[in-house]
Parts: structure tokens; sequence; C-alpha cells
């Protein structure tokens, strides 16, 4: 008897894992791209989407009037891609008259028309929607609808990024699906969680906590995709765990890897490791000018700038780059990231020289006058805490090496490791000597006024750093209408903010995604993971069984 | 007993109500707010955010936050998700499901395994099958659950690859298979995890199963009942065994807070979509209302499944009943 029910029970799993109502890819465009990621998206509304998850995947459902091309260049015209709009002209200064694609159809078959895009551009303003792409989207005057496929956009000044900031924040949005939704409710509206798009991959379903599933559109205006399917697939947020689905096969892509994953891929027949490019990222050590203690008073230590230029000078930032990003990493040399148009510009560095970083901090009378290691003056010791957030292994290491650094000079730096809101909080309300920051996503200089000038202050300049000629160059350097002008004034500005060494600029990560070695065409720009997906190809030769499933 | 199942019932109500407060009071005091836990939410102007607190009522103050969080609990509203944009019960409803099926796979494992082996050990004290098994089960006991659901993920995950190492379905082909093989496909993505989260209580229980028939197996109504001519399966199920539960069954409602706290772990390790890992990330993101939620229905399940444990109890030794 034992044995028949151990018979029948096996018959009964045979048949289970043979009874699949499998349909095949029928024809060349097949493939199926499982990304892992650490947590998944908060919502599928673009306006109020936030994060890299959310952003990839809306990336691929939803599309722009246009597009950065692979050099992320935000100024060069012929550098921008077509997307809902098939052309655009410059009618003058003020206004671009883009053209759309008559061929563009929404996912339920609706054209995508200018009214779509007049809409978009007021959802995106609107102060009720909260949208974080809503400072740069003021920068537009208006958006006039002159036919049903013809739209101009109206600036308030001539500059240079007109163009970068018409296509590049807003994800165009269906009006007809959306426009009898009050303001208020958009973002809780249940779109947000079964989005229809124009992009060249259809929605399909949302597992809460477990995958994102999208297919490509095969009638898609543009080209078709090169993979039928698309899925994130959240892996826990524990990153062994993603790493041991990755070399297992589990999935096909994650979205980031650490220095020994990296390592890793170089011996793995199955998974390589592709750079965002170009990196979007730098990282600095900012001082706080402001007393913690009363804010109403300036730094007892970094509000004097010679001392901040010793420290700054006396870092061996290359050194502490190569040991935590390898021998590829990149050492910042101002609040620029590689992204950036202007990188590699000719403005004012502060070397590394950590003889005269001793020879300053003397001069500036710091000695150690007691004999315990630090260096001290009228009573004070040479003595700061940084914040880190726990969350970063890659801020944490180079804390402890720059630590490392500094006490050698008789500097001492004791590293607070804070869970992440904690150091939000304290990074908002300029409670810290020094803040480990990080800024990234944005490849146009106009970043820097978000955080190197007194407007800033309340946003992301945490360290209330102020210099009324950095916000004077800053403001000419957005107002420049053509670009060696710009490049000429943000070279100014970036060297004025280095002169002044309100952070020790470390390093432009270059993050790096692990990606199954057989899918081809493969490259990854550096604002998100998904900007090229579809140009991705699993050769036929090269398919795995998921590969030739049909949604 | 209807009496003591209803002033069971009036405490659970009670302990729901306070671990409900607590963890709103707790939440309210953590540093940042739902509005500004990320990066991202920093360049959204500051005015927008204070207008955003005030239309979600976070600028109030703390007490009046809570009684219209109680009033809204009472008609059966769990509040917002400012992490999900949607209801905090919706987040909870797509959740729960998993973390049920996880918590009782887990608790067959727990007590079917421990019981079994805890049985086989009693009926062999002394043997060297019994000192294998004691070293094995002393051995799991003392494993941090998350050390061993990385080491089975490695082992049958990546060096085996016999079993799937995340989430409770194959999101590439799990709509197109047919219901049984849904069903099959589903137990695949359960084992690991169910088996990890149950492994550890499993030894407890075996442990506690074993001490516990030694006891039994010795009385004088075993002896009886072997004098009488019972077979040795009749003698050890349903005379040695049924005795020997009621200690095992205080385990059980001990359990089930044990395996709410696994079931945190586990669903990190093996990215189970339940309500441990809703949990974590909402207490990162400040979603006010969806830690509550969930804590409040945490409180329950274990408040249930406590008074579960005292009604078998009291089913299964009729002491308790004259007692009382």
């Amino acid at each position: 008897m034992p044995r028949i029910c151990a018979a029948l029970i096996a018959g009964v799993l045979a048949t289970a894992c043979v009874a699949e109502r499998i349909a095949p890819c029928p024809d060349d465009w097949c493939g199926t791209a499982v990304i892992a990621t650490p947590a998944e998206a908060d919502v599928l509304f673009p306006p109020s989407t936030q994060g890299d998850i959310g952003r990839s995947i809306i990336d691929l459902v939803f599309t722009r009037l246009a597009d950065l091309g692979p050099d992320l260049n935000t100024v060069d015209p012929t550098s921008f891609e077509p997307r809902l709009a098939s052309s655009w002209t410059r009618e003058d200064s003020l206004t671009i008259v883009f053209s759309l694609n008559p061929s563009a159809r929404w996912h339920d078959g609706a054209p995508v028309t200018a009214e779509d895009v007049a809409f978009t551009y007021e959802v995106y303003r609107d102060s009720l929607v909260g949208s974080p792409a809503r400072p740069r989207v003021l920068q537009i005057a208006g958006v006039d609808v002159r036919d049903p496929h013809t739209v101009a956009f109206r600036f308030p000044r001539a500059y240079l990024e007109q163009l970068f900031d018409a296509v590049y924040h807003m994800w165009i949005l269906p009006k007809h699906l959306l426009g009898a939704v009050p303001r208020g409710e958009l973002v809780s509206h249940p779109f947000g969680r079964n989005p229809i798009g124009a992009g060249p991959y259809r929605f399909v379903r949302w597992r809460a906590g477990e995958s994102v599933e999208l297919v490509a559109d095969s009638a898609y205006f543009l080209a078709r995709p090169g993979l039928r399917r698309v899925i994130w697939r959240s892996t826990g947020g524990d990153m062994s765990a993603a790493i041991t689905q990755l070399f297992s096969g589990s999935v096909d892509v994650l979205t980031y890897l650490p220095p020994e994953a990296v390592q890793r891929t170089e011996t793995s027949d199955e998974i390589r490791a592709i750079a965002y490019q170009p990196s979007t990222f730098y990282s600095y050590l900012l001082f706080n000018f402001r007393d913690p203690a009363d804010p109403t008073r300036p730094h007892p230590l970094f509000a004097d700038r010679a001392l901040r230029r010793a420290l700054a000078v006396a870092v061996d930032r290359a050194a502490a780059v190569r040991a935590v990003d390898g021998a590829d990493g990149i050492v910042a040399d101002g609040p620029v990231s590689p992204a950036m148009w202007i990188y590699g510009a000719e403005y004012e560095r502060l070397p590394y020289d950590a003889a005269r970083g001793r020879r300053e901090l003397t001069q500036l009378g710091w000695r150690d006058s007691d004999g315990d290691g630090v260096l001290d003056r009228y009573g004070r010791r040479l003595s700061f805490s940084i914040i880190v957030p726990e969350t970063s292994a890659q801020r944490r290491r180079f804390a402890q090496i720059i630590q490392e650094q500094f006490k050698s000079l008789g500097v001492e730096m004791r590293i607070t490791e804070l869970d992440f809101n904690t150091f939000l909080q304290r990074a908002e309300t300029g409670r810290f000597d020094v803040f480990y920051g990080s800024y990234g996503g944005d490849p146009s200089p106009a970043s820097i006024s978000e955080v190197w000038t007194r407007d800033a202050i309340g946003g992301f300049n945490f360290g209330s750093y102020v210099n009324p000629d950095v916000d004077h160059a800053v403001r000419t350097a957005l107002d420049a209408r053509d670009i060696e002008t710009a490049r000429g004034r943000w070279t100014d500005a970036v060297s004025l903010i280095n002169g002044d060494a309100p952070a020790i600029w470390i390093s432009c990560t270059v993050p790096k995604a692990g990606v199954h070695r057989r899918f081809e065409n493969v490259s990854i720009r550096g604002d998100n993971l998904t900007a090229t997906l579809p140009l991705w190809r699993v050769p036929t030769a090269r398919r795995l069984p998921r590969d030739r499933y049909d949604n | 007993m209807h009496r003591f199942v209803a002033a069971r019932l009036l405490q659970a109500v009670a302990i729901v109500f306070l671990v409900g407060t607590l963890t709103f009071l707790l939440l309210q005091l953590a540093p940042g707010d739902p509005l500004s836990s990320t990066s991202s939410s920093l360049l959204v102007p500051r005015t927008v955010v204070e207008q955003q607190r005030r239309a979600f009522g976070l600028d109030r103050p703390i007490l009046e936050q809570y009684v219209r969080y109680l009033g809204n609990l009472a008609r059966g509203d769990f509040g917002y998700s400012y992490r999900e944009h949607r209801p905090a019960w919706h987040a909870i409803r797509d959740r729960l499901p998993n973390t049920l099926l996880l918590a009782a796979a887990a608790l067959v494992v727990t007590f079917g395994l421990g019981i079994g082996l805890g049985v086989a050990q009693g009926l062999r004290a002394g043997s060297r099958v019994d000192d294998v098994l004691s070293l094995v089960s002393l051995t799991v006991y003392s494993t941090p659950v998350f050390w061993l659901g990385i080491v089975l993920l490695l082992l049958f995950g990546e060096t085996l690859r016999w079993l799937p190492v995340s989430g409770a379905t194959d999101p590439v082909v799990y709509d197109q298979l047919s219901l049984l093989a849904q069903a099959w496909d589903r137990i695949r993505h359960l084992t690991l995890p169910a088996v990890t989260l149950g492994a550890i209580g499993a030894a407890a229980t075996a442990r506690f199963q074993r001490a516990a028939m030694l006891d039994v197996i010795r009385q004088d109504f075993i002896r009886t009942a072997r004098a009488k001519g019972l077979a040795e399966r009749t003698v050890v199920l349903r005379h040695a065994l049924r005795n020997a539960l009621l200690p095992v069954i205080t385990l059980f409602g001990l359990a089930f807070p044990l395996l709410l706290g696994g079931t945190v772990l586990v669903e990190t390790v093996f990215a189970w979509p339940g309500m441990g890992k809703l949990t974590v990330d909402a207490i990162h993101g400040r979603d006010y209302f969806v830690v509550t939620g969930a804590a409040v229905l945490a409180a329950v399940m274990v408040v249930l499944g406590n008074l579960l444990a005292d009604i078998l109890y009291r089913v299964l030794d009729p002491r308790t009943r004259e007692a009382a």
C-alpha cells in the first residue's frame, strides 16, 4: 500500500511538471530578462515615481518626447534621439516646436496627441502632485497645442538646456485616461499600479513584493524591442542572497554588483559585469559651515577656509579610490560627474600634497601641545565626527581609509554610522560636523545649483555653504546661450567652489551591473539601467528555456 | 469553556490595543517621516512637502493623529501607505497570504518533524541513533536562522540547483502553468524557506518530545497496555504519544511569535513576498500605517495562536478542565 501511494504521488507530481499550458515564443523576437532588484518600485506613475527601480520600469512603459544619447550630453541638440517627437525646431530663442510621430499609440490603442503632452506638463508642474521634477519643469513657461501632432514649449528666458528641460524630466501621460482624475488623487489612483503608456513595453502584472512583468509592444512605433519579456524580481534586499540568485541562474541581471562580485564575474562563464557609462555620481565629505549645536553661529572648525583647504590637500584620494573602487575607479575633482559635459574642463583643483597640508595646519597654529597624537589650538583639539549611512559599505570603507590618513596628520575623525532616515534627518537639520554625501542621477551641470548655492539651503546644501561669487557664477552659467560661454562660466563656478573646499571630493563611482552573457548588444547608460534595454537581444543559439516562453 | 474563551478574548483585545498603541507612538518618535525618508524626496520643494504633510495630517499633534487613527481603525480603515501610494490594508492584504502560508508550512515542519524525531529518540533512548539525533538537533537549534537560510540557499540553490532560491513563484512561467503545476511550483518555492524557518523549531520540539516520551513510556499504564497484548504501534501512538503531546502543545503557543519573528529574516534571505519583508521596508520608509497595521495583525495572530494552544490543552488534558 505505501508503495502504491508513493507511486501515485510521484505520478501526480510528474503530471504537474509537464502539465504546462505554455505558449512558445513564436518568432525571432524571443528572450526574457529577469532583473533582480533589492526592493520594489513605489508606484508606476511617472511624476511621482522615486528611486531607480521605479524609474527603470517607467522608462520602458512610458516614453519621452526625446531622449539623451549614450554620452548623456545635455546641450548638444544633435545628440538627442527622437522618441514621441519625430522632430523639433527652434522657432525663436524662447520657443521649441515638437512634431509628434503620428504612428505613436498608447498601449490601449489610442493615438498619442499634443493634448497628452500639454496635460503632462500641467500635471508635472502642479504642486498638488508634488513631483520631484517640478523645479525643473517650472523652467518652462507653458506648453501650447498647435494641432493634434504639434506642440510648442515656451520658455521665459533663453538658455542652453531648454531642449533638455523640455524632454528629459517628463514621461508623457495619457490624458484620455487621467484627465478626469483630480490632481491630488493622481498618485494614489489605481493607474499607478496598472499603468498604460506608449513606450516599447506594455505593463502586464505586478505581484506585490515579488515581481513586475512587462511584455514587448510588437507594434512599438519606433522599433520592435529585442527581448519579448522583462521581469523585475525583488531579491529581498539581502545582497549575498541576490548574488547567489545571479550566479545560480535564477535571474539574468543584478542592478548593482559589489566589488567582490565584480571579481567573481571574471571567472564566470555565465555572468559579466557591465558598467553604467558615463557615471552620473560623485561622492564627497561635506563640511558643515554652521555650528551643529547652534546653527546661528559659524562652525568652530570648518568656517575656516584655510583649515578646510589644508585638510582637503592632505587626503590621498587616489589611494583611497584604488583601495575601494579598484584600478578603474575615478577620483572626483569637483562637484562634477563624468556624465556632465563640463567634466574634465580646466577648473582649479586642489592637488594631493600631505606635506603641504601638514605645513598649513602648523601655520594655522594647530600643534600637538599635549602629546596625545591629536593637534590642538587654544585648548581645542582638531577632532570632529563624520556621519555615514550604514547602508553604504562603500562610503563606510572610504571613511575608514580617510580616518587613517587624517590620523597620521594628527587629525581625529570619528565615524558615526547611522540608519538612512537618521542620517538624512541629521543632514537636513545640520546636526553634523562632516557628512559623507553622494550625488547622482542628473547629467546636467545645472544640478550644481541644487547643491552648492545659497538657493539650495533647505535642499541638498546641507552644509549651508554660501559664496555670493559662486551664486553669481552659477547664475550666469545657467543663462549662457552657447556652449563655449557656458563652459567658461561653469569652469569659473567650479573653480570657485573647489577653491573654497566646502567639501573633499572623493570618488566618481562607476556602478556595475551583473548581466548574463547570453544577451548581446548590451550597454547600460549612466543614468538608467533600462534606457538601452530595448536594444538587447538573445541570439537563437544561446536561448535558455525561459527565453522561449511567450507571455 | 465559553467563559474561559470569552475571558481570553478580552485579554487578547487589550494586548492588541497595547501593541498598536506602542507601535504607533514609537514610530512617531523615530527620526524622519514618510515624506522625507528618501534622498529623492529632497528634490521636492519644502513648500510642497509641507503641503503634503498638512494634507495627510502629519503636522497635527501625535495624540490627535493617534485618536484619528483609532477612529479609522474602528471603521476598518488601516490608513494610507505613503510608500506604495494606496490604502495600507491593500499593501498588507497582498502579502498576508504568503506569510500565513510560510508560517503554516513552517509549523508543519516544526511539529511534524520535531514530534517524529522526538518520538523516535524517546523510543530508542541511549542508542547510537538517539545520540546522533540529539547532536544534530542541538546543532540545528544553536544555528542562527539567517545563517541556516544562506547555507541552504547556497547548497540547494547555487551548488545543487535543485530548488528555487527566491520568491513564492517562478514569475517567468507561473501564469502559463496548469493549476496542478502552479501548486507544484509553489511547493518548490516554499520548501527552502519553510524548512529554514521550521528546522530550528523542530530541533527544539524534538528535545521536548523526547523528554516527554521518556516520562510517559515508563508509566504504569503503558506497561498495562503492553501486558494487554496491544500492538507496539498502538501503544506508542494511542497511549504514549497522546499523553506525551501535552508539553509540546504549550510549545505550539510559543512557536507563533517566534515564527512571525523568524519570517522577517527568512523572507529577506529568500525574497519571500510576505509581511515580514513588507514591515521591514515600511519601517525604513517610515510608512507609519503599514507598520502599525502589520504589528496589529501580528499581535492578533500571536494571541489567537496562544488561545488555540490553551483550548487544545484543555481538550486534550481533562485535568485542566476539572481544575477550572
